[in-house]
């Protein structure tokens, strides 16, 4: 750049650690890698098909597998849209609008994060279990909810509660107000204002809430085992055929269904790094040139 | 449309942003609301807006009492200071938004809208930005486009935050001239909010000076600057020269100096007099009892005018003197020379509270 003469030796770069320190690292972070993430993941897919594809295949179309994957896909079926919006709306609120209470509700959101999932599903079954506060009117009404679909669905939910939520309610705050005032100025109502300015600003944050909620919602284990019963064909989850399965000694089988679950993660994790990608690229997009 | 602002008041908890605000803005003025951070003036706008509600008072717009409309039925365009342009929309969207919400009866053909964000978009001078981003428009270019779509619903009333805060020096002046010209052919009533009192009193048609959520002092930019109501005022407008004495048979004392003050006849024991940097003379020799006598020390070159800075000798305190290039080369000024200055022009303010708490010369 400049015409100056440097003197000629070679930049040294300061900041930068020894070499042997930095391969000890890189290895160690490689090590602990394969140890917990890539062997397991080899395991899973080496039993599921350590007695040929057709054991493979047949434990997956075995009726109890079925009505589990079926039972599993209902429950996020329902689970993930409704968290969807009931996120939309508390990252909406908490971000756009002060109101007395704003912490609190801040705080409940992540309850669900801070509870083990067995006590969510035990708080059910108190709740709305035959001996619990609501179960004789249940009874009497002649609705099951423990030990039935509801139940499995109302847990997946409360487990899976705050992950919309937790991601767009940073990123709401941090583009402010601004362009919805500038909206609600120029004529537009509430609905096209949410419509046309908050949610494509919220878009890839939403869908990357989205999925993380459904990988939750489709492995979920804790929560859903107590409230479901374990009733073969009816209440059993793709998580909980799995347990079934292996405390049988089914292994191949039960691996087999471990499989869908393992490349759910896989799928998830590819749609989580591309949106990672696209809300950087959006964040980059919008910061001011001048 | 004229705009008038009566009696409002508007806390934000236990800070009162703005206390009794009254103001009449006529049809087709350009008014600058100028005031320090803090003074309340955007709150002012953003009332006028319907972007806030005042506690009391009422706004009226031509007559009509607006101060419960919805901000989406007052017709307004309002102009951010961080632009708020849609993120996600070309630049043509952007302008072309305000006529795309109408309902579909007032909504114009899209043959009509494209018409019109053209004439906009070349009303701006940017036309052929239309299919980009605001993310690739610089500074400047956003604002212009935020202007353009403000005024593409046609507003009875252009409201304008700080337009030109977030931009450099030298756009900001080309940025506000535009402004004015703009104004001066479209005549549309309008209001904007500045810390700048440079930019006031170039682009104003009136100066209304806020502070601590009260008016100080409504007027033309020359009224504001040549006969500031207020100290505030004096000393928010440019820099300034505090000098404390007394008031005795119409003369100024100053420690032993007197001098004439024309039209203040009244007796005061204790007195501050104001002197801008500009009107005060530097004199090699003593004239009679009239000028006070200092030390140079300290001698900047800004541009076209030198900046002198003096120390009194009888109670040291530290004078401004502002002179052209011109004049100070024939005087051949010397750092640690002594000197006598004389004000050309002093004004003392009635006493009033707070009157002492001033500060310093600026």
């Amino acid at each position: 750049m400049s015409a100056i003469a440097a003197p000629s030796v070679p930049a040294r770069r300061v900041n930068v650690e020894p070499l042997p320190v930095r391969w000890l690292l890189i290895g160690l972070a490689l090590l602990f890698l394969v140890g917990f993430l890539f062997l397991p993941l080899a395991v899973v897919f080496g039993q599921a098909f350590s007695k040929g594809w057709s054991v493979y295949w047949a434990a997956l179309v075995e009726p109890n597998a079925l009505a589990a994957i079926r039972l599993t896909l209902t429950a996020a079926l329902i689970a993930v849209p409704l968290n969807m919006v009931f996120g939309l709306a508390a990252a909406w609120s908490i971000a756009k609008f002060e109101f007395p209470g704003k912490s609190l509700l801040i705080t409940l959101i992540d309850l669900p994060f801070s509870v083990s999932p067995v006590v969510s599903g035990l708080i059910y079954v108190l709740l709305f279990g035959l001996h619990g506060w609501l179960g004789p009117w249940l009874h009497e009404h002649d609705i099951q909810l423990i030990f039935a679909v509801p139940g499995i669905v109302l847990a997946t939910i409360f487990v899976t509660f705050p992950f919309v939520a937790r991601e767009l309610i940073p990123l709401m705050q941090s583009q402010g107000t601004e362009e919805e005032e500038a909206a609600m100025v120029l004529g537009a109502s509430g609905w096209q204002t949410f419509w046309h300015v908050t949610l494509p600003n919220v878009k890839w944050g939403l869908l990357y809430g989205v999925i993380l909620c459904n990988a939750r919602a489709m492995g979920e284990f804790g929560a859903v085992s107590v409230v479901s019963g374990h009733i073969r064909g009816l209440t059993n989850t793709i998580p909980l055929h799995v347990e079934i399965l292996y405390n049988e000694y089914n292994t191949a089988a039960a691996f087999a269904v471990a499989s869908l679950l393992a490349m759910l993660a896989l799928v998830t994790l590819a749609a989580k790094t591309a949106l990672e990608w696209r809300l950087k690229q959006q964040a980059t997009q919008s910061t001011p040139l001048a | 449309m004229s705009i008038t602002i009566r009696n409002i008041q508007k806390s934000f908890g236990q800070f009162k942003a703005l206390k009794n605000i009254n103001l009449e803005i006529g049809a087709g003025e350009l008014v600058a609301l100028l005031g320090p951070s803090g003074c309340g003036k955007t709150t002012l706008l953003r009332i006028i807006a319907g972007l806030e509600t005042p506690d009391t008072g009422v706004i009226l717009f031509h007559g009509e009492n607006t101060t419960h409309m919805h901000v989406r039925d007052r017709h307004v365009g309002f102009v951010f200071q961080h632009y708020a342009l849609f993120r996600h929309m070309t630049v043509f969207e952007n302008i072309a938004f305000g006529l795309r919400v109408r309902p579909k009866e007032t909504r114009p053909s899209d043959a009509e809208i494209r018409r019109k964000v053209h004439d906009l978009l070349n009303l701006v001078q940017l036309d052929w930005l239309a299919d980009r981003y605001p993310a690739q428009l610089s500074g400047g270019q956003r604002q212009r486009i935020a202007l353009a779509r403000a005024l593409a619903v046609e507003p009875k009333v252009l409201l304008l935050d700080e337009p030109f805060g977030a931009l450099d020096a030298k756009v900001r002046k080309e940025l506000r001239r535009w402004l004015r010209r703009l104004h001066d052919e479209l005549h549309i009533t309008s209001v904007f909010v500045t810390h700048d009192q440079e930019e006031a009193l170039e682009v104003a048609d009136r100066v209304v000076v806020l502070n601590e959520g009260q008016i100080e002092q409504i007027g033309t930019p020359d009224e504001v600057y040549d006969h500031p109501a207020t100290p505030f005022v004096y000393q928010f407008l440019g820099d300034v020269n505090l000098f404390h004495g007394r008031v005795h048979e119409g003369q100024a004392r100053i420690g032993d100096v007197q001098l004439e003050l024309p039209g203040s006849p009244e007796r005061r024991d204790s007195a501050v007099f104001y002197a801008r940097p500009h009107e005060i003379d530097i004199l090699r020799e003593p004239d009679g009892q009239a000028a006070i006598a200092a030390q140079i020390i300290d001698i900047r070159a800004l541009g076209a005018t030198v900046r002198v800075e003096l120390e009194r000798q009888d109670d040291h305190g530290i004078v401004e003197v502002e002179m052209s290039r011109d004049q100070f080369n024939s005087k051949d000024l010397d750092r640690g020379e002594s000197v006598y200055l004389q004000p050309k022009r002093l004004r003392v303010f009635a006493e009033r509270n707070g009157e002492e708490n001033l500060g310093s010369a600026a």
